[in-house]
């Protein structure tokens, strides 16, 4: 009850004009700012900082949350009208959104990314609301046995999203993987692959391997088969998703959202993981799991469910205990700090009325994102009808800009032209790309954790601790089991074929 | 009236040179960038732009932050060094950037630049989990003790300050401990509260907020007026630590002249002195201090002594390499072994390429391509040091001893089952120029900037795709130049390149 009435007097704040107003304006820029490919939420939380300097500290934070949340919702436009995901976590949106693009019914897409997103942010921030601090202290519980365990179980995904092509689906990852050691070790500290240069020494960023892998080699792939024919798409015929699509798809996004949440809480896991493992799951528990893959609305609707409601779980790290659980998270602290507020239990007690603030304007950023998302869909659409033949050198200049805002760095320009030129010969040859970016995303948190585990303690204490090895059992059975369905199903359909 | 008449003279002599004097200096004609080397928000973010607004209270000056962000602030060190040293650039400077310069090997930095004033210092100390039974620092000894060099600190990369300053300690106070570092400060403070380790070494400000951590002990001289109750390392009876701490400071390229400089130390002072500067740090429990120019640089120099003996001693710098495979893989012979394999890459493939599987040839050169690569790169990490249980190169030979097999099999498969091979409507071609394209554009870019380049793209490379409509393309082009100014340039700040050769013409 205590909860309610203080939630109560967050609203009465939050309802004010000028909060709305700046939930307003950080949610069109937060969907500006996911929606190109290269400006991450972080970025876009980051840039902004600095104005929120001058602000009373409720504006700043409501202001920088708002962004937050839009921009992970913004990363689905572009994964599914042009196949160029504007952040890491919307890569998963792209597997079954732009399959739908490709059938003329982006609407489809762009109604269920959006949809659940919102839902996914409304009870991402329900569970942070009400559970927070149990949360917290479950979290600072996991150990590194612990991260590496679900760092392997998300690499496990590879063979769900492999199928057939697992072998090259796995090379993908292992790749990732490998570049991803490029740079400074993030334990012992020395220089690993760098052949002396300074561009090196942070690795290969995400961001401009995403943007080269994605974004590039999709338009070399398009041009490569001449494919310059737009589709007319009158927007008056465009499909939308009816009442009955979303109500089917009740039970993935709410079991999406509680694992994005979850998955969220752990510092530095994060919302492409959780994209990654909760369309994992859907596809295993889907009925229909021969569509995933081929613009399935579950598949859109579990990695877009998981990733924003991801925002709630990584803000209860935050909040309880002063530890960011994202990269929006730690740019969020830097602001919190400029307004002198520390976060962590004492701001519970202290400063509780801001806290209750920043909830009921979490919820309320989800539904002016629903409005204005709403609103844009009927614009995002209209990106489809442009004609190819001046979209993709558009594409080009985006993805430029994109890959040179991340650290304002030439090397990153180029590195992202040699994904794209990578990208674009794997594409030919029937690599899937993802599994680059999630083994990019999961390499540092597999190796460093690893790496911990066995200072902590020896190498038994991946198999001593139940939680570690739960995880490990899991991964062996989910990593397994596709792969021996594949075979059990081409062997049938070879039997068939010879009783033909 | 003539003696008066001269004195007005001479008067009118003097101020007149007194103008020339201030005329012919006049500083700054133009905004001062300060370069941090963090993206927006961190503490040395804030610092460069907290120092931002209380100069202002000084001077005409505007001064204008910089995020230079990469590889722990050498890439903005670098661009430092590359402007001309005319007073414009500031560069916020943390004692971290020379643990980074030291173990990237370049010490040249240090003397490149002029280390104008230190501005605050923080300092190091020990924090604990109140409801551990380990949270003093007599536990502490007591239990490293007992537990024989077992004892897990926390805290963030090794090298860095917090973990050389723990070597220090453990020097200092005769005891072993293991060293578990953490992606953050934050992270490793997450895992303390989850009673992973025992202690946690950073700073004091880091224990605000959270009633569960407490400070054991601190580096300064004195006790902290915001933590009476925490002992200092001296009055435990540990010698040498009282000069641990954290410095953040302005420094400039060396050869600024002596003006400028005087400029800068009056701004220093003036802002050191600040009400509103030193509450605003001192509330967080930041010692806000002034050390010029020559006491500042000896205690650069001193922490880079110490700085390259501790990163010595735990094998991050000057390891030599001793096996076989170690040495092969450094220096030259690194690039001799690079061609060698590019070489037996061509000769395989023209091997293919005369076969009667050369239709393969190009399905062929992809699991190629993969098992070389690993290849050299499982050679080049035998260069790695390694004194750990689970030292750097561990890791990418993992993966690399995956990737091997995979490639070997998918190799295998291709020969042996000999798929048929679809063929495509393909379009290289153009996909080639395109690439040829976007190498050009790249180029200029850098040399012409992001506008210029981006309407000539636009416009070669639509028509490159067969489109025709002259008037479209132009407006295009012409509103997408408009829309990235507004948008990324202005709304967003990303500042895209104006181009070196446009720079330099202006």
């Amino acid at each position: 009850m205590e909860i309610l009435a203080e939630m109560a007097q967050g609203f009465g704040f939050v309802l004010g004009w000028q909060p709305i107003l700046f939930i307003i304006i950080g949610v069109i820029m937060g969907i500006l700012v996911g929606a190109m490919p290269g400006l991450s939420p972080s970025m876009g939380v980051a840039l902004l900082v600095p104005f929120t300097y001058s602000m009373s500290p409720t504006l700043a934070l409501i202001l920088l949350v708002s962004i937050y949340i839009a921009a992970n919702y913004g990363g689905s436009i572009t994964a599914v009208t042009i196949n160029a995901p504007g952040t890491p976590s919307a890569v998963v949106t792209s597997f079954d959104g732009y399959p739908l693009t490709k059938q003329n019914k982006p609407g489809m897409g762009l109604g269920v990314s959006l949809v659940s997103s919102t839902i996914g942010g409304f009870i991402g921030t329900i569970i942070l609301i009400l559970f927070s601090v149990q949360l917290a202290k479950v979290a600072v519980k996991f150990h590194p046995a612990e991260y590496f365990a679900l760092a392997i179980f998300g690499l496990t995904t590879v063979a769900t999203l492999g199928g057939k092509n697992w072998v090259k689906a796995f090379i993908a990852a292992m790749f990732g993987l490998l570049i991803n050691t490029v740079g400074i070790d993030p334990i012992s500290g020395v220089s690993r692959f760098t052949f002396g240069s300074v561009h090196l020494y942070d690795g290969f960023s995400l961001i401009p391997a995403l943007i080269g892998l994605f974004a590039l080699s999709e338009v070399f792939k398009q041009i490569d088969e001449q494919n310059f024919k737009s589709k007319k798409i009158e927007l008056e015929k465009t499909q939308w998703p009816t009442l009955l699509d979303y109500w089917k798809l009740k039970l993935t996004i709410v079991r999406s959202s509680i694992m994005g949440t979850l998955i969220g809480i752990f510092p530095g896991a994060g919302a492409t993981i959780a994209s990654f493992i909760s369309y994992d799951i859907a596809k295993r528990t889907s009925k229909e799991p021969e569509k995933f893959g081929h613009g399935s609305l579950e598949g859109v609707a579990a990695a877009e469910a998981a990733n924003s409601s991801s925002v709630g779980g990584a803000l209860v790290p935050l909040l309880t205990l002063g530890i960011p659980g994202s990269a929006s998270t730690a740019v969020l602290i830097g602001a919190l700090m400029i307004h002198d507020l520390t976060p962590g239990p004492q701001l519970f007690n202290k400063n509780s009325e801001i806290i209750y603030e920043l909830f009921a304007s979490l919820l309320i950023a989800n539904i002016v994102l629903l409005v204005f998302g709403l609103f844009g869909s009927r614009l995002w659409v209209k990106v489809t009808a442009v004609p190819k033949k001046i979209l993709y050198p558009m594409i080009f200049t985006v993805s430029i800009i994109g890959s040179f805002a991340v650290r304002y760095s030439f090397f990153d320009i180029a590195a992202c032209l040699g994904f794209g030129i990578f990208g674009w010969i794997l594409r030919r040859h029937n690599y899937p790309v993802a599994p680059i970016v999630l083994g990019i995303v999961l390499g540092n948190i597999a190796e460093t954790n690893f790496r911990r585990a066995v200072m902590m303690g020896d190498y038994t204490i991946f198999f001593t601790r139940p939680v570690s090895l739960l995880l490990l059992v899991l991964a062996l059975v989910s990593f397994a089991w596709p792969i021996l369905q594949n075979k059990i199903y081409s062997k049938k359909e070879l039997s068939k074929l010879k009783s033909k | 009236m003539k003696k008066l008449l001269i004195i007005l003279l001479f008067l009118q002599l003097f101020f007149i040179s007194c103008k020339k004097v201030n005329e012919e200096f006049s500083f700054p004609k133009k905004p001062i960038t300060i370069i941090v080397y963090t993206g927006p928000g961190g503490l040395i973010d804030i610092t460069a732009r907290k120092f931002a607004t209380v100069a202002s209270k000084y001077t005409e000056a505007t001064f204008v932050v910089e995020n230079k962000p990469g590889s722990g602030g050498i890439v903005a060190i670098k661009r430092l060094l590359q402007l001309p040293s005319d007073g414009y650039t500031l560069f916020a400077c943390t004692k971290s950037n020379i643990s980074k310069i030291v173990s990237t090997g370049g010490e040249a930095y240090i003397d490149g630049i002029d280390w104008a004033a230190m501005m605050m210092a923080d300092p190091e100390c020990v924090i604990t989990h109140k409801k551990q039974k380990i949270n003093s620092w007599e536990d502490i000894l007591t239990d490293a003790k007992a537990k024989d060099g077992d004892q897990l600190w926390l805290g963030p990369a090794n090298g860095g300050l917090d973990h050389v300053t723990a070597l220090k300690i453990w020097d200092e106070a005769g005891i072993e401990a293991k060293w578990i570092p953490f992606k953050s400060g934050g992270k490793a403070i997450a895992a303390l509260l989850g009673e992973q380790g025992v202690a946690y070494v950073g700073n004091p400000r880091e224990v605000l907020g959270n009633d569960d951590l407490q400070i054991a002990t601190v580096s300064s001289s004195k006790r902290l007026a915001q933590f009476p109750d925490v002992p200092t390392f001296e009055e435990l009876g540990i010698m040498g630590l009282e000069n641990e701490f954290m410095w953040r400071g302005f420094v400039l390229k060396k050869g600024t002249t002596p003006q400028i400089k005087k400029w800068y130390d009056e701004l220093f002072l003036n802002v050191n002195n600040d009400p509103e500067w030193r509450e605003y740090w001192e509330r967080g429990g930041i010692d806000v201090v002034y050390k010029g120019s020559e006491e500042f640089t000896k205690i650069v120099h001193n922490d880079k002594k110490q700085f390259t003996h501790y990163l010595q001693k735990i094998g991050i710098i000057n390891t030599e390499a001793t096996s076989m495979i170690a040495k092969l893989s450094t220096g030259k012979t690194l690039y001799f072994m690079v061609m060698i394999f590019v070489i037996i890459f061509l000769i395989i493939g023209l091997f293919v390429n005369r076969s009667p599987n050369r239709k393969y040839l190009s399905k062929i050169m992809l699991p190629l391509f993969f098992i070389l690569l690993s290849t050299i790169l499982f050679i080049i990490s035998f260069s790695f040091p390694s004194n750990e249980k689970v030292g750097p190169a561990v890791i990418p030979r993992l993966w690399i001893i995956i990737l091997i097999p995979l490639n070997v099999y998918l190799l295998v498969d291709i020969l042996r089952q000999k798929r048929e091979i679809e063929h495509k409507d393909e379009n290289k071609k153009v996909v080639f120029g395109f690439i040829g394209l976007l190498i050009l554009y790249l180029v200029s870019i850098f040399y012409i900037g992001y506008f210029i380049s981006s309407f000539v793209f636009l416009i070669i490379g639509i028509y490159m795709l067969g489109y025709r409509n002259y008037i479209t393309m132009l407006i295009i082009s012409v509103s997408w130049l408009l829309f990235s100014y507004l948008i990324f340039y202005k709304l967003l700040y990303v500042p895209l390149p104006v181009g070196k050769l446009i720079e330099m013409i202006f």
